[in-house]
C-alpha cells in the first residue's frame, strides 16, 4: 500500500509539475502575442483606421528614364549604392515599342511578403503601406523569395560609407538600418507621418510626399489618398481609361497604378475592334 | 555489455589500424574548416556567401532541406515502436531516434548561419505570425528537437559510464547526479508513447510545410504546387528510412552480428521501398499535370531556361527511375534479394532521390525567375555560385553529423537493458 502510493507521488508530482511549467510558459508566450515590444507601429498617425489608402499612379508615358527617383530615394532613405528600393528598366510592349518601367514597391493589398513573414517583422500599417519592424526581422530572406516584383533588399553588409547621392539628391531622413535585416520602399512613410502630424496633405505637400514624386523631373510619378476622390491621385485615376498594375494575375492588389505606354493602348483598342 | 562490437580496421602488412581513429581525425578536420568559414559568416557576415537578393537562398538551406529529409525515419519508427508496438524494430528505432536528432541538429546549426541576425534564433518563438509557414515550420523543428532529446537521453544514459564509474560509487555528489539521470531516463521511458504521437504530428506538419513553403509562392510558377507537400513527405520517410537501411547494415551487421536479425533488416528496406514507390507515384502525377493537363507558357519557359544551364529535366527523370523506381523495387522486394550488398546499394538511390529533390526545389524558382513587366513577362536567368565560407560551413556541417553517427556506432548502447523486462 505505502509502496504504492509512494510510486505514485513520484511518478504523478514531477509531470503535474511539468504540465504546470509548461502550461504557464505557453500561456505567457500567447499573451505575449497582445503586446509586442516594438517601435513600429500600425497606426502611427493616430488617424482612424482605414481614414486613408495611400496610393501611386505612374505615367509611363512620361517617365523618361533619368533615374532620379531611385536616386532621391537612395539619398532620402541613406541606401547604399547597391541598394535599390526603386529599379527602372528599359521594358517592350507586345508591338516592340520600347518604354521605362520605373518600379517601387507595389504597397500589396495582399502582400506575399506579409504573409510569410515567420515574425510579423514586415506587416501592413492601418493606412495600407507595407513597412518593417527592424527590431523583429531575423533576416530569414523568405520575404524576397515570396515578392513577385523583386521589390525587397537586404541588408549583406553593414553600411559605412558615407551617402552617395548627398546633398544632390536630398538629405538622410531616417537611421540607418543594421547588417542583416531586410527593408523596402515604404512611400517615406516618415514624411507621411510627421506630415499630417503638422497638418500637410502628402501628395500635395512636398514636404509630407514620398521623395521620388517630389524629385520626378516630368511629373510622372503622382502620390495621394486613394480613400479621396478630391486627391490628385484619384483624379488623375478617375480620367484614365485603362489604368493597369503590376502581375494582375496574382491577385496582390498593388497599390501602385501605371497609366500605360500610348503604342500599348491604341494597338489593344485595335484588337478590340 | 553483453555484445562485442567489431570496429572496422585496415590492414598494412602485418599491422592493423583503427579505422575509427583515422575517420575521426579526418572529420575533425572538416569540422575545423567549418569552424573556420563559421567565423568569416559571423565576423563578416552575409557578404562573404554567393547570395543575392535574386538568388537569397543558396547551398545552406539546401542542406538544411536535406538533413531534415534524412532525420525523417526518426518519427516512422516511433510509430513503429511505441504505437505499434512492434518490439523487433526497438534496436532499429534506437538508430533512428540518433539519426533524426543527427538531422534536426545540423539543419538548426546551418539555419543559424543562414539568418541576416543569428542572434534573434528565438524570435519565431516568441514573436509569433501563424500565417507564415516557415513560423510554424520552426516552431515544429524546436519542439520535435526537444522531443528526439528526451527520446535520445534515456539511451545515451544506458550507457554504462554513468551508472558503474568508480567515481559515481566513490563520491556521493555523483551517485546522486547518477540516482537522479536513472530517474529522469525511466520518465523519458514510459513517456515513450505519448513523445512518439507528438513527434508524429509536429514531423507530419514540418515535412509538408517544407514543400508548401515553395508550393504556395504563385509568383514563381515552377514552385506553385499543391503536390509539393505531399512530394516533401513521402520522399522524407522513403530517403530517411533509406539512409537507415544502409547504416542499420553497417551498425548492426557488420559491428554488431546478431543484435538485429536479418528479416527485420528486411522489413526495413521494405518500409522505405514502399515509400518510395508511393513519391515517384505521386511525382510522376504532378509531372504530368504542369507538362500536359495545365501547360503553362511561363512554367515551360522557366523549364527550357533550366534545361539550359543544367540537366534539369535529365536529373527528373534520373531521379526519379534511376534513383527512386528501380532501387524502390529492389528495397520492396527484399525477402526475394536477400543479397545485402545488392540492397544497400539500392538504398542509396531512394537517400539520393530525396536529396535531389530539395536541391531541384530550392533552385529551380530562383534561378529562374519570373520578370513583372506588363506586357511581355519573361524568365530570367541569375546565377549562384556557393563561396568558400559558404562550402565551409556546408562541410563542417555534415563532419559534425558524421561525427555524431560515427561516435554513437561505437559507443551508444543500442541494446536495450530497460526495453528487455
Amino acid at each position: 500500500m505505502t509502496d504504492e502510493n509512494k510510486n505514485t507521488n513520484k511518478t504523478g508530482l514531477p509531470r503535474k509539475g511539468f504540465l504546470a511549467v509548461a502550461g504557464s510558459a505557453t500561456g505567457a508566450l500567447i499573451m505575449l502575442q497582445a503586446y509586442k515590444p516594438t517601435k513600429a507601429s500600425r497606426n502611427p498617425s493616430g488617424a482612424e483606421p482605414g481614414a486613408h489608402k495611400w496610393g501611386m499612379v505612374i505615367d509611363i508615358n512620361l517617365c523618361i528614364g533619368c533615374n532620379y527617383c531611385t536616386y532621391a530615394c537612395q539619398a532620402v532613405n541613406d541606401l547604399p549604392v547597391e541598394m535599390k528600393y526603386n529599379k527602372v528598366t528599359l521594358e517592350e510592349t507586345k508591338t516592340g515599342a520600347e518604354f521605362y518601367l520605373s518600379r517601387p514597391c507595389m504597397q500589396c493589398e495582399h502582400p506575399p511578403c506579409v504573409h510569410v513573414c515567420p515574425v510579423g517583422a514586415t506587416f501592413v500599417r492601418d493606412d495600407g503601406i507595407v513597412t518593417m519592424d527592424y527590431d523583429l526581422c531575423i533576416g530569414c530572406r523568405y520575404c524576397t523569395v515570396a515578392c513577385p516584383y523583386d521589390a525587397r533588399v537586404f541588408n549583406w553588409k553593414k553600411h559605412v560609407e558615407p551617402n552617395a547621392f548627398t546633398p544632390e539628391y536630398g538629405h538622410p531622413e531616417v537611421e540607418r538600418r543594421p547588417r542583416g535585416v531586410m527593408e523596402k520602399c515604404n512611400f517615406c512613410e516618415h514624411r507621411i507621418d510627421s506630415g499630417l502630424a503638422r497638418g500637410l496633405v502628402p501628395g500635395i505637400d512636398a514636404a509630407a510626399t514620398p521623395a521620388c514624386v517630389d524629385v520626378c523631373p516630368t511629373g510622372a510619378r503622382v502620390f495621394g489618398d486613394l480613400n479621396n476622390s478630391e486627391s490628385p491621385v484619384s483624379k488623375i485615376l478617375a480620367s484614365t481609361k485603362t489604368p493597369i498594375r503590376l502581375r494582375e494575375d496574382l491577385s496582390t492588389e498593388p497599390k501602385v497604378y501605371y497609366i500605360p505606354p500610348q503604342a500599348e493602348v491604341t494597338t489593344s483598342s485595335e484588337e478590340e475592334l | 555489455m553483453d555484445n562485442t562490437i567489431r570496429i572496422p580496421k585496415i590492414r598494412l602488412g602485418s599491422r592493423e589500424f583503427d579505422l575509427f581513429y583515422i575517420w575521426f581525425a579526418v572529420l575533425s578536420l572538416g569540422f575545423a574548416y567549418g569552424v573556420v568559414g563559421a567565423y568569416q559568416v559571423l565576423r563578416y557576415g552575409l557578404q562573404v556567401t554567393g547570395l543575392t537578393d535574386q538568388v537569397p537562398w543558396g547551398l545552406w538551406i539546401s542542406i538544411d532541406l536535406s538533413s531534415i529529409a534524412l532525420g525523417g525515419s526518426a518519427f516512422v519508427f516511433g510509430v513503429i515502436v511505441y504505437l505499434l508496438r512492434l518490439k523487433r524494430f526497438e534496436v532499429v528505432g534506437r538508430l533512428a531516434v540518433l539519426l533524426g536528432f543527427l538531422g534536426y541538429s545540423t539543419a538548426s546549426l546551418v539555419l543559424l548561419f543562414d539568418l541576416g541576425q543569428p542572434l534573434r534564433f528565438w524570435h519565431p518563438a516568441v514573436f509569433w505570425q501563424s500565417h507564415s509557414l516557415l513560423w510554424e515550420i520552426t516552431m515544429c523543428v524546436i519542439l520535435y528537437l526537444g522531443i528526439l532529446i528526451a527520446e535520445l537521453l534515456p539511451i545515451i544514459l544506458e550507457h554504462p559510464v554513468f551508472s558503474e564509474h568508480t567515481l559515481i560509487k566513490n563520491n556521493n555528489f555523483f551517485k546522486k547526479v547518477s540516482d537522479f539521470l536513472r530517474k529522469l531516463s525511466h520518465l523519458l521511458h514510459k513517456a515513450g508513447p505519448a513523445l512518439a504521437v507528438i513527434g508524429l504530428s509536429l514531423s507530419l506538419l514540418h515535412q509538408a510545410s517544407l514543400g508548401a513553403t515553395y508550393g504556395v509562392l504563385s509568383g514563381r510558377g515552377l514552385w506553385f504546387s499543391p503536390t509539393a507537400p505531399i512530394l516533401f513527405v513521402t520522399s522524407a520517410m522513403g530517403g530517411g528510412t533509406a539512409l537507415l537501411f544502409i547504416l542499420s547494415v553497417f551498425v548492426f551487421r557488420v559491428m554488431r552480428p546478431g543484435l538485429v536479425t536479418d528479416k527485420t533488416l528486411y522489413d526495413v528496406a521494405r518500409i522505405a521501398g514502399g515509400m518510395m514507390l508511393l513519391c515517384t507515384y505521386i511525382r510522376l502525377w504532378d509531372w504530368a499535370v504542369t507538362n500536359y493537363y495545365s501547360f503553362d507558357n511561363i512554367v515551360a519557359t522557366q523549364k527550357e531556361l533550366l534545361n539550359t544551364i543544367a540537366p534539369y529535366s535529365l536529373a527528373f527523370w534520373i531521379g526519379q527511375i534511376l534513383f527512386s523506381l528501380i532501387p524502390g523495387a529492389l528495397l520492396l522486394s527484399s525477402k526475394r534479394v536477400r543479397n545485402f550488398k545488392i540492397l544497400t546499394l539500392a538504398a542509396v538511390g531512394p537517400v539520393i532521390c530525396a536529396i535531389i529533390l530539395r536541391w531541384t526545389y530550392n533552385f529551380s524558382g530562383l534561378i529562374a525567375s519570373i520578370t513583372y513587366d506588363p506586357f511581355t513577362p519573361s524568365v530570367q536567368l541569375n546565377s549562384y555560385l556557393p563561396t568558400w565560407p559558404e562550402w565551409a560551413v556546408g562541410i563542417g556541417v555534415i563532419s559534425y553529423w558524421l561525427l555524431g553517427f560515427s561516435l554513437a556506432a561505437r559507443f551508444l548502447p543500442f541494446h536495450s537493458k530497460e526495453g528487455s523486462h
